[in-house]
């Protein structure tokens, strides 16, 4: 994935956990769209609106605590979010956000190294974040090889289907 | 070098037969528990996959428990839809809102064996290690592409053996114990790992306070809670698992652990323990606590709505009532929770103490239905988190404790510790 991510960053504080992201009562909504209109808006009310493609949610430790669901990464992924960057992440939320191909990037202290609204330029592949506005790069620790493969495939089922036609060809 | 139970329970999953921390493996699963995320999510991801058939129709269980019996048009959707998917593919196991939690139904199936590696559509799914399995929850796409295949990835994680030994004599309860660790660990202190539960006190504990344990085990963000069985856990794979009693693994004696915790209940004085909002991980003795007036009382949960659960509160509440200024809602875990504790006469003592008592359902613990918050509103509650928002508005509090103490607490109106209530 050579892409770069072009947005402005949004900053939430330490221990967001997935009923923050994304309150249990919505989970019943089944249109991704109109959930997503409800994400965050917890920790940061009006926030969704605001939000455009590419722009980057950035977090302190344990981002996306608590539930399975993969709603949480999902409604940041369908309001625009181009990844997550986080000084740490609960285990379900990092999972599941490389199974939807939305990259999700660690740093060091990351929530007191950016100002709310910042623009920003995220290069995935190479773990840079570029502070635009003040010409400051930052280093995020390297994306393990297996979350970087589902994102290159475009998440979990696009890889399940290549695999699935490989198996195929193979067998043919 | 000696190896952990989750090493060797994933191990024994892999083709290759073995696995050691910190390698990516490709697992077989033995069993999958699914609720309404298979209506609401799962499904459309198996579109997206274009699946068309289950890897095995013996090891799916589908469960109808959130929102049971729907309480609105979208959860009777996703209803519906569960119950097509259970017809299309002719699956074994099936509960309908008519059944209880997933996570107690499950165990009381018979279908989780020691050593047996099973997922769950739900973060709380590691509470079968309470019978010795090594189970965790996992999404939506995860979950379609084990319906698909059989077959998930895991890293294997690191371990922390945790030894507890001392009495824990009522009212003092698992939950007192579990909220305590969790306080200790913080709610990222177990990330990525997996956690052995061992000691005297865990090895004398019934099947109900096992698994509490094992169900907080993801608030300290544990990818699972593990024990070895005991005899409780044996009888009650015995009663219930048709001829298979699965295979008990214990943890090599120079296996490696990232942490080992030593908790002795006499020296460290265990009290009950309540945790504050917003976090599973603020608990500290009820007596900072006492005094907090509140609105609601909520017994139940996968965490806390078992037989002792429900025995321990009728025991503390009989002849009493709930305080005037206050309810309480009792929603057993089970169906067969259910039943049983009206054949002891305890589902009559908390109706004449004033209880409600409802089906059972996740109900109010997920901010369902039938207790759900009001803005400002304090509860206190037996199940497993109180994020902003969880059962309700969002500023609601919800304050996590034992049973023995919500009954305690619900008898006097205001957040007290069960001794007291014991003796009077
Ligand atoms: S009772 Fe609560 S914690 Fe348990 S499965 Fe239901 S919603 Fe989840």
């Amino acid at each position: 994935m050579s892409r770069t991510i072009r947005g402005r960053a949004w900053v939430v504080d330490d221990y967001i956990d997935t009923d923050q992201i994304i309150s249990g009562k919505y989970l019943r909504i089944l249109d991704y769209e109109e959930m997503a209109r409800h994400a965050l808006e917890i920790p940061r009310p009006g926030l969704a609106e605001q939000i455009r493609p590419g722009d980057v949610i950035v977090a302190g430790r344990n981002f996306g605590g608590g539930s399975s669901r993969e709603e949480a990464p999902r409604v940041l992924q369908v309001l625009g979010i181009g990844c997550v960057i986080a000084e740490s992440f609960a285990r379900l939320f990092y999972r599941n956000a490389f199974n939807i191909g939305l990259p999700a990037l660690i740093l060091r202290d990351a929530h007191t190294r950016f100002n709310d609204g910042e623009n920003v330029t995220v290069d995935v592949a190479r773990g840079e974040v570029r502070l635009e506005e003040r010409g400051v790069l930052l280093h995020c620790e390297p994306v393990p090889p297996l979350m970087m493969r589902l994102l290159e495939a475009g998440g979990a089922v696009a890889l399940y289907k290549m695999r699935t036609t490989e198996r195929v060809s193979k067998q043919e | 070098m000696g190896k952990t139970m989750a090493e060797k329970i994933i191990g024994s999953h892999t083709e290759e037969g073995e696995a050691s921390a910190g390698d990516t493996v490709e697992v077989s699963v033995d069993l999958l528990m699914v609720h309404e995320v298979l209506g609401a999510r799962i499904m459309p991801v198996l579109d997206e996959m274009e699946v068309d058939h289950v890897w095995d129709r013996s090891r799916i269980f589908v469960v109808n428990d959130h929102w049971a019996p729907a309480p609105d048009v979208r959860s009777a959707e996703i209803h519906r839809r569960n119950r097509e998917f259970v017809r299309r593919y002719g699956i074994d196991h099936f509960c309908d809102v008519d059944c209880g939690i997933c996570h107690q139904v499950l165990l009381e199936s018979g279908l989780i064996r020691p050593g047996d590696l099973v997922i769950g559509s739900d973060s709380h799914s590691t509470s079968y290690g309470a019978l010795g399995a090594f189970s965790t929850g996992l999404a939506a796409t995860d979950c379609a592409i084990i319906i698909a295949t059989g077959q998930t990835w895991l890293r294997v994680p690191e371990t922390i053996r945790i030894d507890v030994e001392g009495e824990l004599s009522p009212p003092l309860m698992s939950k007192d114990l579990i909220l305590r660790l969790i306080a200790d660990l913080g709610n990222d202190g177990a990330n990525y790992r997996s956690i052995e539960f061992h000691g005297e006190t865990v090895e004398r504990m019934s099947v109900e306070s096992r698994v509490t344990m094992c169900n907080m085990a993801i608030e300290a963000g544990a990818k699972s809670g593990l024990m070895t069985p005991n005899n409780a856990a044996r009888e009650w794979v015995r009663s219930r698992a048709e001829g298979d009693v699965g295979v008990e693994v214990l943890p090599d004696r120079d296996a490696e652990y990232v942490d080992t915790l030593h908790y002795d209940l006499e020296s460290i004085g265990l009290e009950p323990y309540v945790a504050a909002p917003p976090s599973p991980a603020s608990g500290r003795p009820v007596s900072e606590f006492e005094g907090i007036k509140i609105d609601q009382a909520f017994l139940g949960s996968c965490t806390n709505g078992r037989l002792e659960d429900l025995r321990i509160a009728a025991r503390m509440m009989r002849g009493k009532r709930v305080h005037p200024g206050a309810r309480m809602i009792v929603t057993p875990a089970s169906r067969e929770v259910y039943m049983n504790a009206l054949r002891e006469g305890i589902i009559q003592t908390l109706m004449e103490a004033g209880a409600i008592v409802t089906n059972s359902t996740c109900g109010a613990c997920v901010g369902g239905h039938l207790g759900v918050l009001g803005e400002g509103e304090v509860c206190i509650s037996s199940t497993n988190r109180n994020f902003p928002g969880r059962m309700g508005h969002r500023e609601a509090q919800i304050y996590l404790a034992s049973p023995a103490t919500v009954a305690a607490s619900a008898v006097r109106g205001e957040i007290t510790d069960p001794r007291e209530e014991m003796t009077r």
